[in-house]
């Protein structure tokens, strides 16, 4: 499989503080790719760096096999910054026509591939109007027009559902996978979980500049379930008493405090498989009504580890002093 | 790096259609480009107007300390004639009774006739209006002439000869144009003025126009998506192409409205109730226009592209306001020394202010229409903008390169140094 993105060991300080640090990873062609982390990890620095406006210190960023940023690369991608603008004295069908020119695009192409994009966002009747005259809903589509007319072959989208309502994040959710289901290779960052859990399907997670974890969404959320909660339901109070003795086997679940709700969640000792403490309630007559492994949401998952991974570098910090 | 291949428009054509088709189209284009000229002659031609109808009459009364009390008298009936109000001061030793009275608005001021006239002397006057250069002109010219007659009569010319003698004499300068008759300097003059004015004024409009898109391209964040698509280089080309390509486009609607009213002028100053008298215009040569839209070109990319770079070192309005003042001010000076070109054209500073860059842009043509330039001196001032707007835009686009995605902070000159040097 061809990689539509490598970045290899890429290093970019900003004055004495070192935005990105020794970040690699890799994003095949035709995958929706997530950069997640939290505010201030180097996403948006990342992304800039893939799009040349501005250049790693140090480190490799190849783009579709083996071209540097901007240039012949520059023309295959389209790009939504953070940090959104447009021109707002430009007729809208004008201005989306204009960034297509720019991706390369001839003129008569541009403006038709603008008019039919401002069709298909419900916005066809607006092509005339000036930008400013448009709301800051249309305003977004039109951002998202302006990146993609070109129909690049790698969409990089840096915070896309920042300041969307939940119509247009399921609209701009619809899109990424068109994109996706036409060959095209998506890319964004966000801090936003539950966006990223329900479309990505590789991620990378970064913080403090540097990478956390990568991989198959589905693997790394397989990999936290082994790591043991589980969910139990008792039918009545009865059975929660029959269940004390089995969950207060230290060897099977770690100690939890004593009580007898009917719903609880427990954390299975080292080792122990879930199947070994579904037979113990069973074989001690416990009436159950409900048996889930939990498996973690991304959000979870997110928390745990960027929040171990910034415990660590405060240690580290403490230590040094 | 490979070149792109790509079937549309290079960038910075793009990026110039896009600066030059979003100006045009603005209504406030059509307004300027319409009535720039008319604003432009009514700034020199209703003080004019207005100094044409003010009254420089004033009340004056006069001291005579002349021996034979001959001069006062007659000062005040030449005055009169004018429909001035004047007459003989009352109490003629007492000085500060008349400042009094120029204090208590009874008279505007008092002309003190020395004890040596007519013969010699200082004659003075003290008044309100004393820096009324007209009204003052009025009074030396009738002293002048009253004293001149008094002198003459003294001297035994009779009084029927004394017209004649005194009689003004009629003066004319003309600029030779190698056409028969010449032209009037006075208009050659009015002509090389009114270049220079729209030289200074369409270069620094535009120059700025420049720089305030480049921070606004900045405070509505769009430059990040144009530094995605685009090369820095292409960027700042095609903006300076594309408002450049709107200056010319108004440089030339006024030159040519200048010349139709040169042509029509008589019918034009008609309207307003004026003659046009028979000044020679100059008539402008195809080589004289086209001397102005060249300094225009060149002395906007000049300037453009300092502008440029000062627009990408700053993050708003405001900010932009205060750092342009010293590159205002490389432009500005050379209009304050326009009088050392206008009066001599030929003169060893005239010669080196159209040589400098950052003066030749607005006073060589100015020179070149007041005759005072060869050729030669010409394409050698032309060489020399030529090659220092290269270097300069060279300078400004390494600049702008790193300045335009720096936000908040502004750059230092060290600073400065560095990003030239990357």
């Amino acid at each position: 499989m061809t990689l539509a993105v490598r970045i290899a060991g890429v290093v970019k300080r900003f004055g004495n503080h070192t935005a990105v640090d020794d970040l690699s990873f890799e994003v095949p062609t035709g995958v929706i790719y997530g950069v997640l982390g939290p505010n201030g990890a180097g996403k948006s620095t990342t992304l800039r760096m893939m799009n040349d406006i501005i250049a790693p210190d140090a480190g490799t960023i190849e783009l579709f096999g083996a071209l540097p940023p901007g240039g012949a690369a520059a023309q295959r991608i389209g790009f939504l910054p953070e940090e959104r603008g447009l021109y707002p004295k430009m007729p809208v069908g004008e201005m989306i026509a204009f960034f297509g020119e720019l991706r390369g695009l001839t003129a008569a192409d541009a403006r038709a591939r603008a008019r039919a994009w401002l069709e298909r966002l419900g916005l066809g009747q607006w092509e005339k109007n000036k930008v400013q005259d448009l709301s800051k809903g249309m305003q977004q589509k039109v951002q998202f027009a302006s990146a993609l007319i070109h129909e690049p072959e790698l969409v990089i989208l840096d915070e896309p559902w920042s300041g969307l309502d939940p119509i247009n994040a399921d609209v701009l959710r619809e899109v990424v996978h068109e994109l996706r289901d036409a060959g095209k290779t998506v890319l964004f960052s966000t801090h936003q979980m539950e966006q990223a859990e329900k479309i990505c399907e590789q991620i990378c997670i970064i913080a403090r500049g540097k990478k956390v974890l990568d991989g198959g969404l589905a693997a790394i959320k397989r990999a936290a379930a082994e790591e043991g909660r589980v969910v139990l339901g008792f039918r009545d109070e009865a059975a929660a008493v029959a269940a004390a003795p089995v969950l207060a086997d230290a060897a099977l679940v770690l100690p939890p405090p004593v009580d007898h709700a009917l719903d609880r969640e427990v954390q299975l000792a080292a080792g122990v498989e879930a199947q070994r403490l579904l037979l113990a309630l069973v074989g001690a007559g416990v009436a159950l009504r409900r048996f889930d492994v939990v498996t973690p949401s991304l959000h979870d998952i997110f928390v745990e580890r960027v929040g171990r991974e910034q415990a660590e570098v405060a240690a580290r910090h403490d230590a040094v002093r | 790096m490979t070149a792109p291949r790509r079937a549309g428009r290079p960038d910075w054509l793009v990026i110039a259609r896009r600066e030059f088709l979003e100006r045009v189209r603005s209504p406030w284009f059509i307004v300027v480009t319409l009535l720039g000229p008319v604003l432009m002659v009514a700034t020199i031609v209703l003080p004019a107007l207005i100094g044409r109808t003010v009254d420089n009459s004033a009340r004056v009364q006069v001291v005579d300390r002349s021996p034979t009390h001959q001069v006062g008298p007659a000062v005040v009936v030449a005055l009169g004639v004018l429909k001035w109000k004047a007459e003989l001061a009352p109490a003629p030793d007492d000085e500060v009774a008349l400042r009094k009275r120029v204090a208590d608005d009874q008279i505007d001021g008092f002309l003190v006739i020395p004890p040596e006239a007519p013969a010699g002397g200082t004659v003075t006057y003290q008044g309100r209006n004393a820096a009324n250069a007209m009204a003052m002109a009025i009074l030396a010219q009738v002293v002048t002439q009253v004293t001149q007659a008094l002198r003459a009569r003294a001297a035994g010319v009779p009084d029927d000869q004394l017209a004649s003698v005194l009689a003004p004499v009629p003066f004319a300068a003309t600029q030779p144009t190698g056409e028969a008759g010449g032209s009037s300097g006075m208009a050659v003059m009015i002509v090389g003025y009114a270049a220079m004015l729209i030289l200074y004024m369409a270069i620094i409009l535009y120059a700025v126009n420049v720089l305030r898109s480049v921070v606004q391209e900045k405070t509505n964040r769009v430059v990040e998506i144009m530094v995605a698509a685009a090369k820095p280089r292409a960027l700042m080309l095609g903006k300076i192409l594309g408002v450049g390509a709107v200056g010319l486009v108004q440089v030339a609607v006024w030159v040519g409205m200048a010349m139709l009213s040169m042509k029509y002028r008589g019918e034009l100053l008609g309207v307003f109730g004026v003659e046009a008298g028979n000044w020679n215009v100059p008539s402008l040569r195809a080589i004289d226009v086209a001397v102005v839209l060249v300094y225009f070109v060149l002395g906007y990319f000049f300037y453009a592209a300092m502008y440029a770079a000062v627009g990408a070192m700053v993050s708003s309005d405001q900010e932009a306001q205060q750092v342009q003042t010293p590159v205002a001010m490389l432009l500005v000076v050379p209009v304050l020394c326009v009088q050392l070109v206008a009066s001599a054209p030929r003169s060893g500073a005239a010669r080196a202010l159209t040589l400098v860059p950052f003066s030749s842009p607005v006073l060589m043509p100015m020179r070149w229409l007041l005759g005072g330039a060869s050729i030669g001196e010409l394409l050698l001032s032309m060489a020399i903008l030529v090659a220092s707007t290269v270097v300069v835009a060279r300078v400004a686009a390494k600049i702008y390169r790193v300045g335009i995605l720096m936000y908040g902070k502004r750059p230092s000159m060290r600073e400065l140094w560095r990003w030239m040097r990357y």
